[in-house]
């Protein structure tokens, strides 16, 4: 039998490189989409083949933009994938705040120029097609938890544009019966999560505060609960969509919620450290047992339209696709805190100027 | 003197929104779909009152300097690609930047320049797609199913998120079917009006239509366009859906437009059985009590009245042309 074809776009991120992985295990010929950059940024791919001179090399990266059309094309066309995952997004909330108009264009216009790609090339009954939605569709949440049932709310300019991009997949299939189908996923973290999003944020942190590298972690809402699952258990989800009988949406989360302040006082447990806490709303301050400030909070990380509670109702792909979560919020926080841990001990012998200059180039969460 | 900037002041909303603007005493500035230069049939009329901006809505820094230029305090966008009104084939791409990015793009422009221009945000009730609960208001989630429903609902979530985020006075009005004799001729009820009086004049024998049992909530155009200006006169920004409550069947549509010639339309309409599509399992009909409330928004044509005007405007223009 040959080997069947994928293409991720977004190859790069944390959800392609575990997706990237996972479909090779299966044998798959895996192409990727990634974007120009003057620095590198495969370094989420450094584990996997990437060297064309391999004669066992099964994946292949290529440029493209998801706000060019004809690089999709041509990538598509190229590859004639089995499957689609549509991984690529400008996928940061708050980054949508400074960018709505380029946010509605890659993550908006870009999914539905990739499901245009499709028909254009003929390929509806070749291609299955992943879009990549998110539990931020809920936003102002309607009822908790949050099921396919569950009506949208979006509150950033990043979950309007994939508000658009669940609607377009939709009707993709009803209007040309493309195989497309929209996994909802909470948030999925992994050691490998981007450093500006919380999670990452507050395990990096605290492995540099433990190593001295840093002095203070400054975080958002601490009162905002997440449900937070594994990106490598995630990514199997996305897998099973599309080996599914029929093409159906899909809401993935573990149905446990913890607060952001949960998260810190986990992490810290494992670094081995404890955080007492003072203070409340924006005064509210994370103390180490020497009564240091090592957790503050700065009201720069609020995000103009908070949402406040996400927890996700996953019983449809248990019941559909047989698929449950297998990492436990303790194990995730413990894999996180680990590479976070050997990361600043290489810090700590490399020197710290690098990092505190991309500390200060950092965002929000 | 005040200035408003219309989108789309060439389609059948813009020319009647013109049109009172002009009558309140505004410096009216509008934008065509093509050629400034090119005739506008429907303000042909109004040429000498009001100006034509040559300004591209998918062209941000365009419409950054068209805001600089004429400051004006009201922006009412109504230019879009409907794919009724339009070739029937348009680019879903071009369609979703039309109807949907460049609303992001006319947002951040008035948060840019200052928020001193208030917008009106043509949206439509086909963001309800297929509702599971009738009527719909402003609560009622929306389940598009059409990239131009798509691209509006889109434009419609980021008109709250402005106007609750960066405080843009912006209104989105919720439109149900609104028709008038500037209607175009692709949409049923003009097509209808239309036939009525060609088969009149013994100009055309027989009309065929794809569903006569569909049923919509018609309301006059000009009463809603009234409406947006009302919204536009509030303190804040807010969703209004603006409909007429009640539905008639298209079948209710030729009775009463046939009859109004002393035409029985059972002997000219025929239902084209290939293109037959069921009747909708919840009707589409909306409830404007928030517009009646808060706006004090009225409707001054009943269902008859707006079949009986859009037939005898078209009795006339065929009277004219022969």
């Amino acid at each position: 039998m040959t080997a069947k074809i994928a293409l991720i776009t977004g190859i790069n991120g944390q959800d392609g490189a575990y997706l990237a992985e996972f479909l090779l295990q299966k044998n798959y010929i895996v192409h990727g989409l990634r974007r120009r950059s003057s620095v590198i940024n495969t370094q989420r791919l450094e584990h996997l083949c990437t060297d064309p001179h391999d004669p066992d090399c099964r994946l292949f990266l290529h440029h493209g933009d998801m706000t060019d059309a004809s690089s999709l094309l041509r990538i598509i066309q190229k590859a004639r994938p089995h499957e689609i995952y549509n991984l690529a997004a400008q996928s940061h909330v708050a980054v949508s705040f400074e960018e709505p108009e380029y946010t509605a264009n890659s993550d908006a216009l870009g999914t539905l120029r990739v499901l245009e790609a499709i028909r254009i090339l003929g390929l509806e009954n070749h291609t299955r097609f992943y879009q990549a939605s998110t539990s931020e569709l809920y936003g102002l949440v309607r009822e908790t938890p949050q099921c396919e049932e569950t009506p949208f709310y979006p509150r950033s300019p990043y979950a309007a544009a994939k508000l658009y991009a669940f609607w377009i997949t939709v009707n993709y299939r009803e209007a040309y019966g493309m195989f497309a189908c929209n996994g909802i996923l909470f948030n999925h973290e992994s050691p490998v999560r981007g450093e500006l999003f919380v999670t990452r944020k507050i395990t990096r942190g605290l492995a540099r505060i433990k190593f001295g590298l840093q002095e203070r972690l400054y975080l958002g809402n601490l009162d905002s609960l997440r449900d937070w699952g594994h990106a490598r258990d995630y990514v199997e989800a996305q897998w099973l969509m599309l080996q599914h009988s029929t093409p159906e949406d899909f809401v993935i989360a573990t149905g446990e919620q913890h607060s952001v302040r949960d998260f810190v006082n986990a992490a810290a447990r494992e670094l081995g450290m404890h955080i007492r806490w003072v203070g409340h709303g924006a005064e509210e301050m994370g103390l180490d047992t020497a009564g240091r400030c090592i957790v503050a909070v700065d009201p720069q990380y609020f995000r103009p339209t908070e949402v406040q509670t996400l927890l996700g109702d996953a019983s449809k792909a248990r019941r559909k696709l047989g698929w449950m979560p297998n990492t436990s919020f303790e194990k995730l926080i413990k894999e996180m805190v680990r590479e976070d841990v050997s990361r600043a001990q290489k810090g700590g012998v490399f020197g710290k100027s690098d990092e505190v200059r991309r500390d200060a180039m950092s965002l929000q969460h | 003197m005040r200035t408003a900037f219309i989108t789309g002041i060439g389609g059948q909303d813009g020319s009647y929104l013109a049109e009172l603007l002009l009558r309140e005493g505004y410096r009216v500035v509008g934008t065509v779909n093509g050629s400034v230069r090119s005739r506008h049939p429907k303000i042909e009329h109004l040429r000498e009152s009001i100006t034509l901006a040559d300004v591209s809505l998918v062209d941000r820094l365009a419409l950054e300097r068209a805001l600089e230029l004429y400051a004006p305090e009201e922006f009412y966008n109504l230019a879009a690609f409907h794919p009724a009104s339009s070739q029937s084939q348009i680019d879903p791409v071009l369609i979703s930047e039309m109807n949907g990015v460049a609303v992001v793009k006319i947002l951040e422009a008035i948060r840019a320049v200052g928020t001193m221009t208030k917008l009106c945000q043509a949206s439509t009730a086909l963001m309800y797609g297929s509702p599971t609960t009738s009527p719909q208001d402003e609560e009622t989630p929306f389940h598009p199913t059409n990239p131009y429903a798509i691209a509006k609902a889109f434009a419609h979530c980021n008109v709250a998120y402005y106007r609750d985020v960066h405080g843009v006075h912006a209104s989105s009005c919720i439109l149900f079917n609104h028709e008038s004799p500037r209607r175009s001729e692709k949409f049923v009820t003009r097509k209808i009006s239309m036939a009525v009086a060609r088969i009149k004049a013994c100009l055309q024998q027989e009309l065929e239509l794809d569903n006569l049992d569909a049923r919509r909530d018609w309301g006059y155009a000009p009463d809603y366009v009234h409406a947006m200006w009302q919204m536009l006169q509030r303190n804040c920004g807010d969703d209004y859906v603006i409909a007429t409550g009640k539905t008639h069947s298209v079948r209710d549509f030729c009775r009463i437009a046939f009859e109004h010639v002393g035409l029985d339309y059972e002997r000219y309409v025929l239902q084209s059985v290939a293109r037959y599509v069921p009747a909708e399992a919840v009707a589409l009909t909306g409830n404007s009590r928030k517009a009646h409330e808060t706006l004090g928004w009225r409707r001054t044509l009943e269902f008859e009245e707006l079949v009986c005007d859009m037939v005898d405007a078209d009795m006339a223009l065929i009277m004219n042309q022969s």
